[in-house]
C-alpha cells in the first residue's frame, strides 16, 4: 500500500500526522503507530527524493517526430 | 501572363459528344467549357489569404494577384476588375491578409482555374483584434476560461511536459529555473514552432504529444516575448482548445506581462514568465528536504510529548491513589484508636459509676441509720438492756447507758421529772 502512495500523498500524510500528534490529542497507542508511520513516510519521501534522477529528454529527437507541415 | 482574360465569358452550350462504340468522348473545348458553366453555378463565397504576385496595369482590365494559404501555402490565382479595385483606393503590399468575396471561375480557353473577385477587403490588425475579441467572447460564453476549470499544478511533479521553440530563450529560462530549483526533476521538451502559419498546428500536435507520453502530469507551454503577429498561434481557437481540453494542468508562459493571448486564459495558471513558470511547477528541493526534517523533528517531538502527557497522568493517578488509599487508611486508624480508647476508658468508667453509685446508697444508708441521728447531737439511752423511750421506765438511782456519736457513758438516774 506505501509503495502506491506518491510523494505528494505521502508528504501530505506525514503533515497530517505530524498536526495531529502536536495537538497532543492521541493517546500513548496511537501516539507510537503514528510515530511509527510518519518515520516509513519520511523514509519513503526522502527516498523518493534520492532515488528520483533529473533528466531532460526531448520528445521530437526521441520519437523521431517531427511537427506536422515542417 | 494573365490567367482570366478580362471580361470574359463563358458560353453556356450543349455539347455533343462524339461516339466511339458506347464511349462518350468531349473536345477539350466542350470539357472546359462544361466544367466552366458547373463551376459558375457556385455562388459567390468569402476567401481569406494573404496576397501576393499583385500585378496591375492601367491598360488592362483587370487586376491579378495571387491568394495564398499561410496555413498550408496552397494557392489560388485571383483577378478583379480594375476599377472596383481602384475605387476601394487600399494601398495594399505583398503578404497583407485579405478578405476576398468572389466566386470560382475556370478560364475555358486555357483550362484554367481562379478567383474572380467581386470585393476584398484588408484584413489588419484592427480586424485582428475584433476578430479575437469575438472568439474570446465565443469561447468564455462555453465556459472555457471558468475559474472552476483550473486546476491545482501537483506539488511534486513526475515529469514536466515543456512545449517550447526550438532553442528558444524561453526554453532555457524554464529548464534553468526547474534544474537549479529541483535538480531531481524529469522534463520531457517537445519542440513546436512558435510563430507563423503553421504554429498553431505544430503547437497542438506537440502539446497531444507530450500529453500522450507517460508520468507527464503538467505541461508548460511557453514562448518569449514577440509582436501582436508572432502571438497568433497562442491565440488560434485550436491552440486554445487544445490547452482547456489537456489531460493534465497546463502552465502558460507566452509573450510578456501585458500580453494576454487566450491560451493564457484557457491555461489552469498563468505565469508572467518562462522563469516563473518554472518555479510554479516544482517545489523548492532545499525548502522541501528542510520541511522534511522539520516534519520529522516535529514527529518524534510529538511521539516524545504525547509519551511524557501519558507518563504523567499515570503518576498523577498513582499519586492520586496513594493519597486516596493513605486517607482511607488513616480514617480507619483513627476511628480504630477512637474505638480503643473508648474500650480502655470503658472498665475505669464503670468502675466509677458503680462506685458512684455505692457512695449513694450509702449515702442513703448513712442518711437512715440512727448514727446520723447521734451525729446530730442525739443521744441513746439504754437501761436494763432496752432503749428507753419513756421516763417511766426508770427509777431514780438506775444505772443507764448512754451512747453518743462518738462513744458511749454510764451514768446515774438522779431523779425523774413528770
Amino acid at each position: 500500500m506505501t509503495d502506491e502512495l506518491s510523494f505528494e500523498q505521502a508528504q501530505k500524510e506525514l503533515e497530517g500526522i505530524v498536526e495531529r500528534l502536536e495537538r497532543g490529542e492521541v493517546g500513548l497507542d496511537e501516539a507510537i503507530a503514528l510515530w511509527e508511520r510518519g518515520e516509513e513516510l519520511y523514509r519513503l519521501c526522502s527516498g523518493q527524493l534520492d532515488a528520483a534522477h533529473g533528466r531532460i529528454e526531448e520528445l521530437a529527437k526521441r520519437a523521431g517526430q517531427v511537427p506536422p507541415g515542417s | 501572363m494573365p490567367f482570366l482574360a478580362a471580361g470574359s465569358t463563358l458560353h453556356v452550350m450543349s455539347v455533343q459528344p462524339t461516339l466511339y462504340g458506347d464511349r462518350k468522348v468531349y473536345p477539350v473545348g466542350a470539357f472546359n467549357r462544361g466544367v466552366a458553366e458547373w463551376l459558375s453555378r457556385i455562388p459567390p463565397v468569402w476567401v481569406e489569404g494573404e496576397l501576393t504576385e499583385l500585378r496591375r496595369n492601367d491598360r488592362w482590365g483587370s487586376v491579378f494577384f495571387t491568394l495564398k494559404d499561410p496555413e498550408d501555402g496552397s494557392t489560388v490565382p485571383a483577378s478583379m476588375p480594375r476599377r472596383a479595385f481602384d475605387a476601394l483606393g487600399l494601398e495594399l503590399a505583398d503578404g497583407e491578409r485579405v478578405h476576398v468575396q468572389g466566386r470560382p471561375e475556370l478560364y475555358a480557353a486555357k483550362g484554367e482555374f481562379g478567383l474572380r473577385a467581386l470585393t476584398l477587403e484588408r484584413f489588419g490588425l484592427g480586424e485582428h483584434l475584433a476578430a479575437l475579441e469575438r472568439l474570446k467572447k465565443t469561447l468564455a460564453a462555453e465556459g472555457l476560461f471558468a475559474a472552476e476549470r483550473k486546476r491545482a499544478l501537483p506539488r511534486f511533479p513526475r515529469r514536466v511536459g515543456l512545449v517550447t521553440g526550438h532553442d528558444a530563450a524561453a526554453k532555457g529560462d524554464v529548464l534553468t529555473t526547474i534544474t537549479t530549483r529541483f535538480p531531481p526533476a524529469r522534463i520531457l521538451v517537445a519542440e513546436t514552432l512558435v510563430q507563423g502559419p503553421r504554429a498553431a498546428l505544430s503547437i497542438v500536435a506537440a502539446l497531444e504529444a507530450v500529453t500522450a507520453e507517460p508520468d507527464v502530469d503538467v505541461v508548460i507551454l511557453t514562448r518569449g516575448g514577440g509582436s501582436f503577429e508572432d502571438l497568433l498561434p497562442f491565440s488560434d481557437e485550436r491552440v486554445v482548445r487544445a490547452v482547456a481540453a489537456c489531460r493534465v494542468p497546463v502552465v502558460s508562459a507566452v509573450g510578456h506581462e501585458q500580453d494576454t493571448p487566450l491560451c493564457d486564459l484557457a491555461a489552469d495558471v498563468r505565469a508572467s514568465t518562462p522563469t516563473a513558470a518554472g518555479r510554479l511547477v516544482v517545489p523548492d528541493l532545499g525548502e522541501l528536504l528542510e520541511g522534511l526534517r522539520r516534519a520529522r523533528a516535529a514527529l518524534a517531538l510529538g511521539a516524545r510529548r504525547a509519551f511524557e502527557r501519558q507518563r504523567e497522568r499515570l503518576a498523577r493517578s498513582h499519586t492520586g491513589l496513594e493519597r486516596g488509599a493513605r486517607r482511607l487508611l488513616e480514617r480507619d486508624a483513627q476511628r480504630l484508636s477512637v474505638t480503643r480508647d473508648r474500650l480502655r476508658r470503658g472498665p475505669a468508667l464503670l468502675l466509677e459509676r458503680r462506685r458512684g453509685a455505692l457512695d449513694a446508697a450509702a449515702g442513703r444508708l448513712r442518711a437512715l441509720s440512727p448514727r446520723a441521728t447521734l451525729e446530730r447531737g442525739y443521744a441513746i439511752a439504754r437501761a436494763h438492756g432496752d432503749v428507753l423511750r419513756s421516763v417511766a421506765d426508770v427509777a431514780t438511782g438506775d444505772r443507764v447507758e448512754v451512747e453518743l456519736a462518738a462513744g458511749a457513758f454510764g451514768a446515774r438516774v438522779e431523779e425523774v421529772t413528770r
